[in-house]
């Protein structure tokens, strides 16, 4: 059985950023859940979608990339060497897809019925499809994620049974993955008239598969290196190596299709123009694609185990920065606002990041994630073989520091292109109201008042009274909305008006304030009919 | 959605004939119960407690309010079909079914769909729903009963179109020659006449396509990318693990000299 022993914890800086971090997103959810989303978001109906699926979502799902990659690789092409990677990819797209259904439970207004497009359906919907996707990829996840709990357990049949599903379940992953990571491209396709033209292209669902998997492996190998670092188990370096040159392929295949795409419609030059989305575009492709296909490309700094994570590194944030320019940068211009996370929004996306990698830590601890045959091979002294980690000696936490790092320059680099770009945007031409009278004859030509409206009488009532439009409301400027805006109905329920007891509702403006004061009035006969009158003043 | 049937009613919006009294507006509100929002109506915008507004544009007054479309973008984002249109007209939404995605809102040419933001459990997509139970019991809806100058008519989408046809030719020179939402994303069931550019008012005149289909060209082509997907991989599977059988086995004929 499973043997936990656990330690006094050690009180560590990262220990300590945990706690506050994931205090202040306990925080946040409180406020998310009993105040709304428009005391904690930034979200309106001109800005929908925030970070919350700009990054939570179209980012956590992309982590699973790792996941159906590497499965195919290995369990379809049948390619074993990378046998030994398979479950920290795993691992990575099972955390990946339970942090967006997390993330989805703060975003969703009902989050409670998130499970109705499984029994609702609408096959015209690109997010019944993620929904489904979103679903059944969970579960084939946590199929392929089981054996190692299920061997940690000892529970043997389970473990065959799921053993010997595996190529099914693996064919359907990468099916469902493939299907969710475009269809998630697919999403934006119905606003064409909101995303950016940097952005927005018919091969959307095809931009973000390719991309995706690209950050597969960068994922793989950022995610390997870390961990090979914090849990001091070692890998083969040349796997990593070899991912780095299928990253760098797709990256390249991915720069090509994106940028003749971007020629044919016509857009390549608004990337060159001095605007917010030129320069968040630039900076999405040099600095996210580029940049890493060139390093990548380099045996020298591919073979180097800092270049190598640097490069990762690099694709990992180029990917994160094009989802939020999709998601966020591309949307500013037609919104009319400008969309900034709130803190609440910010810290509660820091606290499911955070909370991510609390469990991966976790599960490396007590589960047999990276494989034990390597340790027994380092044990037989094959470690002299592998490339030494001269290259970058340093401790753990200079790597942790330098992707930490790499991210704050990356958002405060964001934050001051948005700042400048908000500032330097040319204002949206205003909708013009016009200035003068509004010429009305048109339809003054047309206005019928409603006739004289006889109001019920009461026991006591005088006489017959007449409620005259003609006689309250000024033709040249009718304000329909001044009395009936809850005062008085528009639409009667019944043919009658009720009878206006002591006269309460002409009161109203009849206050002798206002207008003549009918209360104080002695002359009844000025609203109220003689019998005899009858109907005449009608 | 390509077989949508064609709806029966409509409103005319004659912005020529609008003179800004808010009968539209205040009518919508007592329908529809909702509170209070603006001090002065013609300042107002789409929220979720006000379903259609009046608004002063290029010195004329003009509505804005859901144009519920022939192909309604809304109803094809939808994923658990909360919102729905109907053969009479009317696209409306059903609280319990949805689940408060805000595709619907992020998707909407005419930025229409509005949702209850300061709910924090059961918010609600808002929007007009073209008083679909008063249509239903055969009455005219609620801004159209109101109005005192016919510059908003209720009516069979076929007549008002006519009708809107009629006014443009029995009186030159005072429209601009464009029925606004004929043609716009497919047609709709709000239809607008103008004496100037509809740009000018503030209406998207970019929208010549129904959008759903755009979204609908990819998710039809799943099924057979999901099959061929699965058969080819199966393939490359099968494959790939009979060429290692084959290594194995030739291996252990050949003893274990010729691999390394």
């Amino acid at each position: 059985m499973l043997k936990i022993a656990l330690p006094r914890p050690r009180i560590t800086f990262w220990r300590v950023i945990l706690v506050i971090v994931l205090a202040a997103g306990a925080y946040a959810t409180f406020l998310r859940f009993t105040k709304g989303l428009s005391a904690t978001t930034n979200l309106s109906a001109q800005f929908p979608w925030g970070v919350w699926i700009g990054f939570d979502v179209l980012c956590g799902v992309a982590l699973a990339a790792g996941g159906f990659t590497i499965s195919a690789v290995v369990y379809i092409f049948h390619i074993e060497k990378y046998h030994p990677i398979i479950r920290p990819t795993i691992l990575t797209a099972f955390l990946g897809y339970s942090l967006v259904i997390l993330g989805l439970m703060f975003d969703l207004g009902r989050p409670y019925n998130v499970w109705h497009p499984l029994i609702m359906w609408n096959p015209h919907s690109v997010m019944f499809e993620v929904g489904w996707c979103v679903t059944l990829y969970t579960t084939v996840l946590m199929l392929e994620f089981s054996p190692m709990v299920l061997e940690k357990l000892a529970w043997k049949q389970p473990y065959k049974i799921i053993k010997s599903i595996t190529i099914p379940l693996v064919i359907l992953g990468v099916l469902l993955s493939t299907m969710h990571q475009s269809s998630l491209g697919t999403l934006y396709l119905i606003v064409p008239h909101k995303l950016h033209a940097l952005w927005y292209s018919p091969l959307l669902p095809i931009f973000f598969f390719i991309s995706a998997i690209a950050l597969g492996c960068a994922m793989t190998i950022f995610e390997s290196y870390l961990s090979l670092r914090a849990f001091r188990k070692h890998l083969d370096f040349q796997l990593l190596t070899r991912l780095g040159a299928v990253a760098a392929v797709t990256l390249s295949v991915y720069l090509v299709i994106r940028l003749t795409d971007m020629q044919s419609r016509g857009v390549l030059s608004l990337a060159f123009q001095p605007t917010y989305e030129g320069r968040m575009f630039l900076a999405e492709m040099l600095l996210g694609v580029v940049a890493p296909i060139i390093m990548l490309f380099n045996p020298r700094i591919r073979n180097n185990e800092f270049g190598l994570f640097v490069a990762a590194l690099m694709v990992v944030l180029g990917f994160v920065m094009n989802r939020i320019n999709v998601a966020i940068t591309g949307m500013d211009q037609s919104s009319g606002v400008h969309y900034f996370p709130s803190w609440s929004e910010l810290s509660i996306t820091a606290s499911i990041v955070a909370f991510g990698f609390l469990l991966f830590g976790l599960a490396v601890k007590y589960l047999d994630v990276f494989p034990p045959e390597d340790m027994k091979k380092i044990a037989r002294g094959n470690r002299a073989q592998l490339p030494a980690l001269a290259a970058f000696r340093a401790p753990l936490w200079s790597a942790t520091t330098l992707a930490f790092v790499m991210c704050l320059i990356f958002m405060g680099g964001t934050v001051v292109l948005s700042y400048d770009g908000i500032r330097r945007r040319p204002a949206p031409a205003p909708l013009v109201e016009g200035s003068g009278v509004v010429d009305i004859s048109h339809g003054l030509a047309e206005l019928r008042m409603p006739e004289a409206i006889a109001i019920k009488m009461g026991p006591t009532s005088p006489g017959q009274c007449f409620f005259s439009h003609a006689r309250h409301v000024k033709r040249e400027n009718p304000n329909c909305s001044a009395c009936h805006s809850g005062l008085f109905r528009m639409l009667p329920t019944t043919p009658d008006i009720t009878p206006d007891r002591k006269m309460r509702n002409c009161g109203v403006c009849h206050d002798g304030v206002k207008a003549v004061g009918i209360l104080q009035e002695e002359r009844c006969d000025s609203c109220h009919l003689n019998k005899s009158a009858g109907l005449a003043r009608s | 959605m390509d077989t949508q049937t064609v709806a029966k009613k409509a409103l005319l919006f004659d912005s020529t004939r609008c003179i800004g009294c808010g009968a539209c507006y205040s009518a919508c509100k007592e329908r529809n119960q909702l509170p209070r929002t603006a001090v002065n109506f013609l300042s107002d915008n789409l929220s979720a407690d006000t379903f259609t507004v009046v608004n002063r544009r290029n010195n004329r007054y003009v509505r804005r309010m859901c144009m519920h479309c022939n192909e309604p973008t809304c109803v094809s984002v939808c994923p658990v079909g909360a919102l729905d249109k109907s053969s009479a007209g009317p696209v409306s939404y059903e609280a319990s079914k949805c689940m408060g995605c805000r595709y619907c809102v992020q998707a909407c040419p005419f930025s229409v769909p509005q949702y209850e933001w300061d709910d924090p459990i059961t918010p609600r997509v808002r929007k007009c729903d073209m008083c679909r139970d008063r249509i239903a019991a055969g009455v005219a809806t609620a801004c159209a009963t109101v109005c005192p100058t016919g510059a908003t008519r209720f009516g069979s989408r076929d007549e008002l179109i006519a009708e809107a046809q009629a006014r443009i030719r029995d009186n030159p020179g005072r429209y601009v020659d464009h029925i606004y939402g004929l043609a716009e994303v497919g047609g709709t069931s709000v239809l607008m006449l103008s004496d100037v550019p509809f740009e000018t008012l503030g209406y998207r005149t970019d929208l010549s396509q129904p959008l759903p289909h755009l979204t609908w060209n990819v998710l039809h082509k799943l099924p057979t990318v999901v099959s061929i997907g699965g058969v080819l991989m199966s393939g490359i599977w099968w494959i790939t693990k009979r060429r290692e059988d084959v290594r194995r086995a030739e291996r252990e004929e050949n003893g274990t000299s010729s691999s390394s």
